[in-house]
C-alpha cells in the first residue's frame, strides 16, 4: 500500500535521510526503531508530506504522491498520524475532537459523525469522557482520544510517532493496549517507538534506522534476538531489558543478583544504581515470599533501562490473591517497604488481570 | 560473607565483610548469638568491609541490640561505607544506634 523509493531529505547542509527504500503492505504493523536523531520522525513526516522530501518517490496504492497532479489532501486523509504530544483541540470536548474532521473534511452529517465518534470512544474505553475537555483528561486518556480521533477519519494507515513517550510509565500500557487491539483488527500501522517489548510482540516487521537509511529490517525475532548488522546489534544490546521468572519460593537470590549485575554492567550504570536495583529486588522478593497467601509462587521481574531517559525501571508482577504490602498493617514490620520507598520513585501498584503489579524507577541520587 | 570476632576486656568487635542479605543474615545471626550469651558489655559492629546490607541484615542488628540492652549492654556501629550507610540512614537505624567513625572511637566512648 505504501512504497518508498530512494527517499531523501536534507535540512540545509544536514542530510537526515540518505536513501530510504521501504514497502508497507496492507495489514502490516511496522515498528521503527533506532537511536535518537536518525530521522525516524522525519521519515514519518515525509510519508504524509508534513515535510517535503528532497528526493525520491512515495507511492500510495500505486499513486505517486510527489507527482504534481496528485491530490495531496485526499491522499493525506488516507494516513492518520498520532504524535507524542496528543495535539488535541483544547477548546473542544473529546467528542467534538472526533467529529470536527469528519464533518468538515469528509462531509458527514453531525449525527453520523457523532454516532461514529461515540463508537470509537467506547472502543478506546473513554465513552464516559465524551463531554470532557482535554485538560480534564490524563495523558493516557488524551492519547487514546487522539487515536480515536485519527480513526474517525477512516484512515487506511496510521503513523504513530512515539505515542507513549510523553506519558507517565503507568499510562503507557493503556495506550499500547489500544494500539495492540488495532493491530489485531488488521489496521495497517507504522509505529516509531522506544518500547522494545511492544515492538517485539506487536509488529510483523521492524525497521532499524541509522545512517540515513533503513539500516536493517526484518521480523522482530531477527532484529531483537539475532540482528545481522553491527550497529543494530549494539543498539539492541543497549536497550534490551532483563526479565526473570521466579516459580519457586526457594529462588536463587545470587543467581538473580548475577543477572542484574551483568545487566547493569552492560548498560554501564553506576555502582550505586546497581546496588539500589539489587536491594529493591531483594526486598520485593522477601516481601512477596513472606506475604504469599496462595500456594502458587510466581513472580516476574523486569528491569529495563531507557537510554533516552537515563532511567532504570523495575516491574515486579506476582500471580495470586490481591496483595499490596504498601497498605498499612500487611506486614510484620515496615523495614522492607521503607527501603523500597526510599530507593525508588514513581512507585505504583496495580491489580492487572489477576496479578499484582508494582512498577518503580530506581532513584538516581 | 566473612565474620571475625575479636574479644577485648570491655567490648567485642564483630567485623563483617561482604554482603549482609537474605542469604547471609542467618549465619551472621548465629555467629553473633555466640558472643551475646551472658555478655553484659558492648558489641561493636565494624562494617568497614561491608558492601551491602538489606532489611534481613537490619533485622538481625535490631534483635541483637534489643537483647544486649535488655542485659545492660549495648550495640554500636562503626566505619559505615557509602551504600551501607545510606540504607541504615533511610531505614532510620541511625536514630537508635550510635554510629562511630572507627573502632577506636567506638571503644572509647562512654
Ligand atoms: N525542521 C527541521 N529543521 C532542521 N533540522 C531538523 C528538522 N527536523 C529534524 N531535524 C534534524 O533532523 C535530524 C533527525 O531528526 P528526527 O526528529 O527525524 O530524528 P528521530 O530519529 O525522530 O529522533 P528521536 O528518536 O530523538 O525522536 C535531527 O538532527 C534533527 O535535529
Ligand atoms: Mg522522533
Amino acid at each position: 500500500m505504501i512504497k518508498v523509493e530512494h527517499l531523501s531529505k536534507q535540512f540545509g547542509e544536514l542530510t537526515v535521510l540518505r536513501e530510504v527504500n521501504a514497502e508497507i503492505k496492507k495489514g502490516e504493523v511496522i515498528s521503527i526503531i533506532g537511536p535518537s536523531g536518525t530521522g525516524k520522525s522525519t521519515f514519518l513526516r515525509c510519508l504524509n508530506l508534513l515535510e517535503m522530501p528532497s528526493g525520491g518517490r512515495i507511492f500510495i496504492d500505486g499513486t505517486d504522491i510527489l507527482d504534481k497532479s496528485a491530490d495531496v489532501p485526499k491522499l493525506r486523509q488516507k494516513m492518520g498520524m498520532v504524535f507524542q504530544s496528543f495535539n488535541l483541540f483544547a477548546h473542544l470536548t473529546a467528542l467534538e475532537n472526533l467529529t470536527i474532521g469528519p464533518v468538515k473534511l469528509l462531509g458527514r452529517s453531525k449525527e453520523q459523525a457523532g454516532k461514529k465518534a461515540m463508537e470509537l470512544l467506547k472502543m478506546v474505553g473513554l465513552a464516559e469522557k465524551a463531554g470532557s475537555f482535554p485538560d480534564e483528561l490524563s495523558g493516557g486518556q488524551k492519547q487514546r482520544v487522539a487515536i480515536a480521533r485519527c480513526l474517525a477519519m477512516e484512515p487506511e494507515i496510521i503513523l504513530f510517532d512515539e505515542p507513549t513517550s510523553a506519558l507517565d510509565p503507568t499510562m503507557v500500557s493503556e495506550v499500547l493496549a489500544v494500539i495492540r487491539r488495532l493491530a489485531k483488527e488488521g489496521m495497517t500501522m507504522a509505529v516509531v517507538t522506544h518500547e522494545m517489548d511492544f515492538a517485539r510482540d506487536v509488529s510483523n516487521r521492524v525497521f532499524y534506522m541509522d545512517e540515513g537509511i533503513i539500516y536493517e529490517e526484518g521480523p522482530p525475532q531477527q532484529i531483537f534476538e539475532n540482528p545481522q548488522k553491527e550497529k543494530t546489534r549494539v543498539f539492541i544490546n543497549r536497550v534490551r531489558s532483563l526479565t526473570y521468572h521466579i516459580r519457586n519460593q526457594n529462588y536463587d537470590l545470587y543467581a538473580i543478583n548475577g543477572e542484574i549485575e551483568h545487566f547493569c554492567e552492560k548498560h554501564v550504570l553506576p555502582k550505586t544504581t546497581r546496588n539500589k536495583a539489587l536491594l529493591l529486588v531483594e526486598e520485593l522478593l522477601a516481601i512477596f515470599s513472606a506475604g504469599q497467601v496462595t500456594r502458587q509462587f510466581e513472580i516476574d521481574l523486569t528491569l529495563s533501562y531507557s537510554e533516552k531517559r537515563d532511567s532504570l525501571e523495575l516491574v515486579a508482577e506476582s500471580a495470586g490473591d490481591y496483595f499490596n504490602p504498601f497498605e498499612e498493617n500487611t506486614l510484620p514490620d515496615q523495614l522492607g517497604t521503607t527501603i523500597i520507598k526510599n530507593l525508588s520513585e514513581n512507585m505504583e501498584y496495580q491489580r492487572v488481570s489477576d496479578r499484582n503489579r508494582f512498577s518503580m524507577t530506581v532513584k538516581k541520587q | 560473607m566473612e565474620i571475625t570476632v575479636q574479644k577485648e576486656s570491655h567490648y567485642v568487635v564483630v567485623k563483617a565483610a561482604g554482603r549482609l542479605d537474605t542469604n547471609t543474615a542467618p549465619g551472621f545471626e548465629r555467629e553473633c548469638a555466640a558472643c551475646l550469651t551472658g555478655s553484659k558489655g558492648k558489641i561493636i559492629l565494624d562494617f568497614s568491609k561491608l558492601e551491602y546490607i538489606s532489611s534481613a541484615g537490619l533485622r538481625c542488628i535490631l534483635s541483637m541490640a534489643k537483647k544486649l540492652r535488655a542485659n545492660g549492654g549495648d550495640l554500636v556501629l562503626c566505619s559505615l561505607s557509602g551504600f551501607v550507610e545510606e540504607v541504615i540512614r533511610i531505614s532510620g537505624f541511625d536514630i537508635f544506634l550510635p554510629i562511630f567513625a572507627d573502632v577506636a572511637s567506638a571503644a572509647h566512648e562512654n
